[in-house]
């Protein structure tokens, strides 16, 4: 049987928007470009990094900043073999969950490293800055073994 | 039949350009902690989260409910998202209600928002899709032909649309909250302002607000322990019908006739203008208070303006049937959060805490709000006293 022919057209949609961060994740992109990381404190004591508005447990709002290192270790990795256009990095990487010094939950960013041999659960890492900060995310240009 | 259910506590941001200072949790954040407040309450209390909000494309957060489960104390507890275009800030206070009235919650707590100052309401609002008809006209552009037809019918008078955006403005500048502020506007000033989408001029048209609106529904037994006084459910309903078909009446849909018809029915209601207090109504472009006060039956079709004309919606002109007494649409436009916006107004009316822009011994009021292209319809009934 053929194939009908069925109506087709391309489409794209997208806007333009604009977005207020507010005192926390606003302090933390600050803190950023200042070429340091902020975490915040939980009302359980933990330490989280990026840090967020609102307690887990007790929704209440968060306020008190603790700086954390600019080294860490990682908890887990998952090693990109093939970057494609999108990705970070254009030569083989690693996705990692990082706790920095000082921190108490992971949070996650790519990892520099000469191959997957070279990676591994518990090594440690270090924030490679970007040449100009801005107070993006893409400030932590990458971290790279110790 | 439905269980009981009332309203125990209202808390709102004020509505504003632009809330640079927080983010769009931070703004919801706000809302839900006013409510809390004015409730006596704290996020313990609290058994289940009903969040509105227009549609996504307006600020380009994707399923924002997700985002904002632990700005609203969500975590362990039922969340639930409601969307229904423009009336969503009413449909999401019935589906409130209808978690408590079903016997299943025992106090709900339910927030609105939008932040439009981040947001592309403008073109958002209707995406051009393949293959089917486009509509990139905004709302104003929609909205303006139909009210040209309402003008051709009623042989309404060509100011019945200036009336409304002073008395509206007006009635915003008793309201704190109210984004306009505007105590000094004049019959000439909204005549000059230039025209957007003819008939509606500038000062005849919503402005672009950030801002949320929260509200505590609890069942009987807890209403009957609160605080302050609660705003008593007297009845519920929404109705919806297509966009476009062959024979609709746009200019007097079916739905909102519908829906009114159910809601007064539920309520005891058989002559809103007699039987109503006040009410607070939907209408973003000002010629929309003479069409709601015929679809909603306080007037019969044709003559919905001379109530309009007489004053009789005016708190400042002492009508018998003051509506949009906190400046409404007209004055404060947080789209996700206007029909709540309404839905909150009615109840602070019989609570008797509406401070200046307060209906003296308002006993019952009308909620109401209207989406989409005209075709989504929410509507409650509230009470001074308990039915």
């Amino acid at each position: 049987m053929s194939q009908p022919e069925v109506l087709n057209q391309a489409f794209e949609l997208g806007y333009t928007y604009t977005r207020s961060t507010g005192p926390v994740i606003g302090r933390f992109l600050t803190e950023l470009r200042n070429r340091n990381i902020v975490g915040i404190k939980a009302s359980d004591g933990r330490v989280v990094v990026p840090p967020m508005e609102y307690d887990p447990n007790t929704a209440e709002e968060l306020s008190e900043f603790v700086d954390v290192g600019q080294q860490g270790e990682i908890v887990s990795f998952a090693w990109v073999k093939e970057p494609r256009e999108a990705h970070p990095m254009d030569v083989p990487f690693a996705w990692a969950m990082i706790k920095l010094d000082g921190a108490d939950v992971p949070m996650i960013h790519c990892v520099a490293a000469p191959s997957e041999d070279a990676i591994a659960t518990g090594a440690r890492v270090q924030v490679v800055w970007a040449d100009e900060t801005i107070g993006y995310i893409t400030d932590i240009r990458c971290f790279e073994l110790v | 039949m439905a269980n009981l259910a009332a309203v125990v506590g209202i808390g709102q941001t004020k509505y504003m350009t632009r809330r640079l200072d927080v983010s769009i949790a931070g703004l919801v954040r706000e809302a839900a902690v006013n409510a809390l407040q004015d409730a006596d309450l704290t996020w313990d209390d609290i058994d289940a989260v009903i969040l509105g909000k227009a549609p996504d494309m307006f600020e380009g957060v994707i399923m924002p409910e997700a985002y904002l489960t632990d700005a609203l104390g969500c975590n362990g507890k039922p969340m639930l998202r409601v969307h229904t275009a423009g009336s969503v800030g009413g449909s999401t206070a019935l589906v409130a209600a209808s978690h408590v009235q079903s016997g299943m919650f025992k106090r709900v707590l339910t927030v609105s928002f939008e932040k439009q100052s981040e947001s592309n309401a403008m073109w958002a609002l209707s995406n051009p899709q393949p293959f089917s008809t486009h509509l990139n006209a905004g709302a104003g552009g929609y909205f303006a032909p139909i009210i040209r037809e309402y003008m051709r019918r009623s042989n309404a008078p060509y100011d019945v649309g200036i009336k409304v955006a002073v008395k509206d403005r007006l009635h915003g500048a008793r309201n704190p909250l109210a984004h306009l502020q505007k105590p000094d506007i004049t019959m000439q000033e909204v005549e000059e302002s230039f025209m957007l989408w003819d008939p509606i001029r500038f000062l005849e048209a919503c402005p672009s607000s950030d801002g949320a609106c929260a509200m505590i529904i609890a069942n009987e037994e807890l209403a009957d322990k609160a605080s302050k006084k609660p705003a008593w459910i007297r009845g519920v309903a929404m109705r919806s019908e297509p966009t476009m078909y062959a024979g609709r009446d746009e200019v007097n849909p079916q739905a909102g006739r519908d829906c009114a018809a159910d809601v007064y029915k539920q309520a005891g209601i058989t002559n809103p203008r007699k039987d109503l207090d006040c009410a607070e109504v939907y209408v973003p472009f000002s010629w929309y208070e003479p069409m709601w006060l015929e679809n909603l039956g306080f007037a019969p079709e044709g003559e919905g303006w001379k109530l309009t004309m007489e004053g009789a919606t005016s708190l400042d002109e002492g009508g018998d049937i003051p509506w949009n007494c906190s400046g409404g649409v007209l004055s404060s436009n947080a789209i996700g959060a206007s029909g709540m916006i309404r839905f909150a107004e009615a109840a602070r009316q019989v609570r008797g805490d509406a401070g200046a822009h307060q209906v003296e011994g308002a006993k019952l009021a009308l909620g109401h709000a209207y989406g989409g292209g005209a075709q989504f319809y929410a509507m409650w009934v509230v009470g001074s006293e308990k039915p």
